[in-house]
């Protein structure tokens, strides 16, 4: 069990989504969902309404 | 002097037990302690790779349990598919052996494919990629387990130190692969980017918005311009886990297509030097292309055939980080390898040439 939690935790990333606005070039950054991948077209952009994409999809370390 | 009279026969006692006899039992048994120390040491490492191997089969079971309608034998044919094996052809004769090898490589994959459609006849050609990719990562885990168990019982059954020790030599770097492979579970599950398709993510965002043509299987390529210069930019085709044929694809638009081509990019991951950074990138010249060889050799030797200069650019990580879900540091490297390709374009073409840009890597979660 102690292998197990330590292999656990050795694996625990936070992953992260950055949609950027094709028109104001606005970034915004929120957690991965299901379904995400890179290039796909992403909700509007919530400063000038225009059509975002996401262009980047990484992960960081989880602060314990 | 009389009064230490007493303690001098005390003394070689003394010297007999704490040295004489130690050194007596080293001698014949000290080795022994050595082995047994040692295959204490190789039996923990044995428990993590067993504990890694069961977690990431139930991983496997679970997560093509999702998809498949019938649960029947589910178990029984993911533990018979981890088993598979393929025999590389021989090479006492070396002449044409590439192409033996795409063959025997080309019937692995199809079987593959028709075993997971058997399997989970509902899936989409996405998930089914993913669902490869993870079956693949437990094979690779089951494959380990069995090779470092194999050579702890031989070493147990001989006695054999010079076994034992080789065996611990190897084990961290073997330990360290296994924790990689661990790590791309989660990110083949979730359909995540990996540190692997940094070329891939390059290229994609180059092709966005432009027309895609496949060019070979599982590999798709686009049309741009940059400077006065004609791209043919190719990549495998996401966001499926795929890793496409960029040689069949170069070997295509050069051979069949009849494209006089001017200059070859080629963008991948490459593993870093203890010491060296992740992200850290290097340019060099060159097919920088990882696999078995059977695309490098062709991309090099249509290449040299048409007398084409080859450029490579290395985004260095580590193996854990080429395997996990893309770190920070790896997708920042975008724009840096951008202007890079962008600079060679300038400095080595004229207005006019044509380029091939090819990203190489695991398209996982990368679309273009």
């Amino acid at each position: 069990m102690s292998l197990m939690s330590s292999l656990e935790k050795r694996l625990k990333f936070l992953v992260f989504t950055i949609e950027e606005c094709s028109s104001c070039g606005l970034k915004t950054k929120r957690a991965f969902q299901s379904g995400d991948y890179l290039y796909k077209e992403g909700g509007e952009c919530s400063k000038c309404r225009g059509k975002t994409r996401i262009n980047m999809i990484y992960s960081e370390k989880a602060e314990t | 002097m009389a009064l230490f009279e007493p303690l001098q026969g005390l003394d070689q006692t003394w010297t007999l037990l704490l040295w004489w006899v130690p050194f007596i039992f080293l001698i014949f048994y000290g080795q022994r302690i050595q082995m047994w120390v040692s295959l204490s040491d190789v039996s923990r490492s044995l428990n993590k790779l067993k504990l890694m191997k069961e977690k990431s089969r139930k991983e496997a079971i679970d997560f093509v349990a999702t998809f498949s309608k019938s649960q029947e034998n589910l178990t029984e044919k993911i533990d018979q598919f981890l088993e598979y094996f393929t025999l590389l052809p021989v090479d006492l004769d070396p002449a044409g052996i590439v192409k033996k090898i795409e063959h025997i490589i080309n019937v692995r994959d199809e079987r593959v494919r028709a075993e997971i459609k058997r399997l989970v006849s509902s899936a989409t050609d996405t998930q089914a990629s993913n669902i490869e990719n993870i079956l693949e990562v437990a094979t690779a885990l089951n494959s380990i387990y069995k090779v470092v168990r194999h050579y702890y019982l031989l070493s147990k059954k001989t006695n054999s130190y010079f076994w034992v020790v080789q065996l611990q030599m190897v084990l961290p770097t073997v330990l360290e692969e296994a924790h990689a492979l661990m790590g791309a579970i989660d990110a083949f599950k979730q359909s995540q980017p990996i540190g692997d398709g940094v070329g891939a993510m390059v290229v994609g965002k180059m092709m966005a918005d432009k027309e895609k043509k496949t060019v070979a299987k599982d590999t798709v390529m686009s049309e741009s311009e940059c400077k006065g210069r004609v791209l043919y930019l190719i990549k495998a085709e996401g966001p499926g886990g795929n890793v496409g044929q960029p040689g069949n694809a170069l070997t295509r638009l050069i051979e069949e297509m009849g494209i006089k081509i001017d200059a070859i990019i080629m963008i991948d991951a490459a593993l870093k030097l203890e010491g060296e950074k992740t992200g850290e990138i290097s340019e060099g010249v060159g097919a920088i292309i990882g696999g078995i060889g059977v695309d490098r050799f062709k991309i090099e030797e249509v290449a040299s055939k048409h007398n084409i200069p080859l450029y490579a650019i290395a985004v260095k990580q580590s193996i854990i980080d080429a395997i996990s879900v893309m770190k920070k540091e790896i997708a920042e490297t975008m724009d840096k390898v951008t202007g890079i390709i962008n600079r060679i374009i300038e400095e080595k073409t004229k207005e006019g040439n044509k380029v091939v840009v090819i990203g190489v890597g695991n398209t996982v979660g990368i679309s273009q």
